[in-house]
């Protein structure tokens, strides 16, 4: 592509070509006898960065369809949680009190992303030929619901409790521990993040990413200049949500369960302020803004350690009114955020 | 031959009538102008045409085909293309992505070929883009191509929107007030560009109040008052037209 900001996005390498290379070699570290074992006091960093990863799948496909194509889509985690949940109640073992068919975890993987993917085309027909402040509604409605469901439908999905006894793949791969295993998972998670950065950048890059851009500038023109406007914002919404699924069910496997809490709209807080402090539209941005953001709630979570007379309560409020805060700040003094372009955003800065 | 004919088209929005059973043919060759108060409709029937909006009631076809009620970018790709009013510029695009966009039948706009990164994609961007170059060149606004549409001065938007939608080769291009909020000499810059097309043997329907400017390029004058087709024929018959007169005058 031809405009300088593309130039800055692009890798000095393909992300698509490094990020299967690494899945590759990912695959045959698991099933070699070798393993990583990190030192004690890292787990933490590391539980951190796996969920970084995870969310980071949920990013590039947010970043796709709201940094591009201006879809504002409010319930990415209703995704996740659809996509984790399939996959748990299709591979579990006899969990206790809940629907568990013991199927192998492969399968699982496929129908939590083509379950997310139906989902994301049901949502899609009904809403993306509405208004657009209708996607946003619904999508955070959906997301609600489906988080009460979870909790409330306890005989199906175990309720507030979850689904335990579900397939680690990854886990079953080594018998060096816990430490062993999350190193592993990073390794895998990282080069499937890497290599789904990598297409999504692909498509943006691309002039199919201009269409996307001219949608979110002016739908009606793009329209008329021969552009099927609908089926792109359909596409890209279920591209999202499959990667989403997929991203949730990477979650339930990795954890041997599912429950609601790893489901909430904190999933959703958290990527949409990474994608806005990263700068929306800028695919290597968004993935710093929320590297930003979940360093931030490390580094407090460390913190919290050290005033012993501040509750854990008290000090999860001041944290989310200082992430409060920073978006604020983000938005009044740099609306198109620390990577972003403010003319491509059409904001003033 | 009839390139576009516009049958019984009516809409109206609540209890006002803004277009309210317009009928007309454009041939293929001609350039026509419609002209009409403000609030006649002409706005309005455009976007009826391109199915931007939907018509109550009317048939629209083009180039032998029944086309009414779209969908807008099947109109694009056999030919029927518009500018707006107020131009609509993607702001937040390049100059030269605006152009680009435009170019029918883009491989690389299908997530395929995006994903894959296919040669026929490259080279349908290589050739879009000598396209584009060639028009912005003519349009004088080639040294602004890395440029944001939304950076651009109001006569320049003017430019890169006709130059946008030729990029699209239509049969039938119809622009909605050309030279509204233009200065004079890039006024007579647009007209010599819309003659150049002509010539080349594209057909054209231009919305303007600009009368002076209008009635020395069309062939032809549909006049509209109050969502009706008034009169229609060659500019001096028309601007005799005692009825047209009145309904300009006598508002
Ligand atoms: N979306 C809309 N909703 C309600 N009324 C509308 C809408 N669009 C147009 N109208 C009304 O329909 C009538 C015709 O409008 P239209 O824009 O077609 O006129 P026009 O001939 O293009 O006028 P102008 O010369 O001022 O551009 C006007 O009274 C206008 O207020
Ligand atoms: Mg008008």
């Amino acid at each position: 592509m031809s405009d300088g900001a593309s130039r800055f996005e692009e890798f000095p390498v393909d992300a698509v070509h490094v990020g299967l290379t690494l899945f590759v070699l990912a695959v045959l570290f698991l099933y070699s006898p070798l393993f990583v074992q990190p030192p004690g006091g890292t787990f933490t960093v590391l539980e951190v960065v796996v969920l970084f990863l995870l969310y980071a799948m949920i990013l590039v496909g947010l970043n796709l369809q709201f940094g591009h194509a201006g879809l504002v889509n409010f319930g990415p985690v209703a995704f996740f949680a659809v996509g984790g949940y399939t996959a748990a109640m299709l591979t579990a073992n006899e969990p206790f009190r809940a629907v568990g068919l013991g199927y192998p975890w492969p399968v699982g993987l496929l129908a939590a992303i083509l379950v997310a993917a139906a989902l994301g085309v049901l949502l899609g027909i009904s809403t993306l030929r509405l208004r657009d402040d209708f996607l946003a509604i619904v999508t955070l409605a959906v997301a609600e619901i489906i988080h009460g469901l979870l909790e409330t439908q306890s005989d199906i999905t175990g309720g507030s409790l979850g689904l335990n006894n579900v397939p680690r793949p990854i886990a079953g791969t080594t018998t060096a521990g816990d430490g062993a295993v999350l190193v592993s998972t990073i390794i895998v998670f990282g080069a499937l993040a890497l290599l789904f950065y990598g297409v999504f950048r692909r498509l943006s890059a691309s002039p199919y990413g201009r269409v996307l851009r001219a949608i979110r500038a002016d739908e009606q023109v793009t329209e008329t200049l021969g552009k099927r406007v609908f089926r792109y914002k359909l596409a890209v919404f279920v591209y999202g949500a499959a990667v989403a699924g997929l991203a949730g069910a990477l979650l339930v496997f990795y954890n041997g369960a599912a429950a609601p809490g790893f489901f909430t709209i904190n999933v959703t807080v958290i990527v949409w302020i990474g994608m806005l402090i990263g700068g929306a539209g800028s695919d290597r941005g968004v993935l710093g803004g929320l590297a930003i953001i979940m360093s931030f709630q490390l580094f407090t979570r460390f913190l919290n350690d050290q005033i012993p007379f501040v509750t854990q309560d008290q000090f999860a409020s001041i944290r989310l009114v200082l992430i409060g805060l920073l978006l604020m700040v983000i938005v009044k003094y740099r609306p198109e955020g620390i990577w972003g372009d403010a003319d491509e955003l059409g904001v003033e800065s | 031959m009839t390139l576009l004919a516009v049958d019984g088209l009516r809409r109206s929005f609540g209890s006002l009538v803004a277009v309210d059973g317009v009928s007309f043919e454009i041939e293929a060759g001609e350039i026509v102008g419609m002209i009409g108060p403000n609030g006649a409709g002409k706005t309005t029937t455009f976007n009826c045409i391109l199915s931007v909006i939907d018509s109550d009631a009317g048939t629209v076809s083009f180039d032998g085909a029944d086309v009414t009620g779209g969908p807008p970018h099947a109109l694009a790709r056999r030919g029927l293309v518009r500018t707006f009013q107020q131009t609509r510029e993607l702001e937040t695009l390049t100059v030269a992505d605006n152009m680009l966009l435009a170019a029918p039948e883009h491989p690389g706009e299908r997530a395929w070929h995006a994903v894959g990164r296919t040669s026929t994609s490259a080279q349908r961007e290589a050739a879009a883009r000598e396209r584009a170059m060639e028009l912005l060149e003519v349009f004088d606004i080639a040294g602004m191509v890395e440029e944001y549409a939304g950076n651009l001065s109001g006569g320049q938007r003017k430019l890169l929107e006709l130059a946008r939608s030729l990029m699209l080769d239509p049969k039938l291009l119809l622009l909605d007030e050309p030279f509204a909020g233009v200065n004079p000499s890039l006024t007579n810059e647009i007209v010599g560009h819309i003659e150049a097309l002509n010539d080349d043997g594209m057909t054209l329907l231009i919305i303007e109040h600009e009368l002076e400017t209008l009635t020395d390029l069309v062939d032809r004058l549909i006049v509209l008052a109050d969502g009706q087709v008034l009169a229609t024929g060659p500019p001096a018959a028309i601007m005799e037209n005692e009825e047209v007169i009145d309904a300009y005058l006598g508002g």
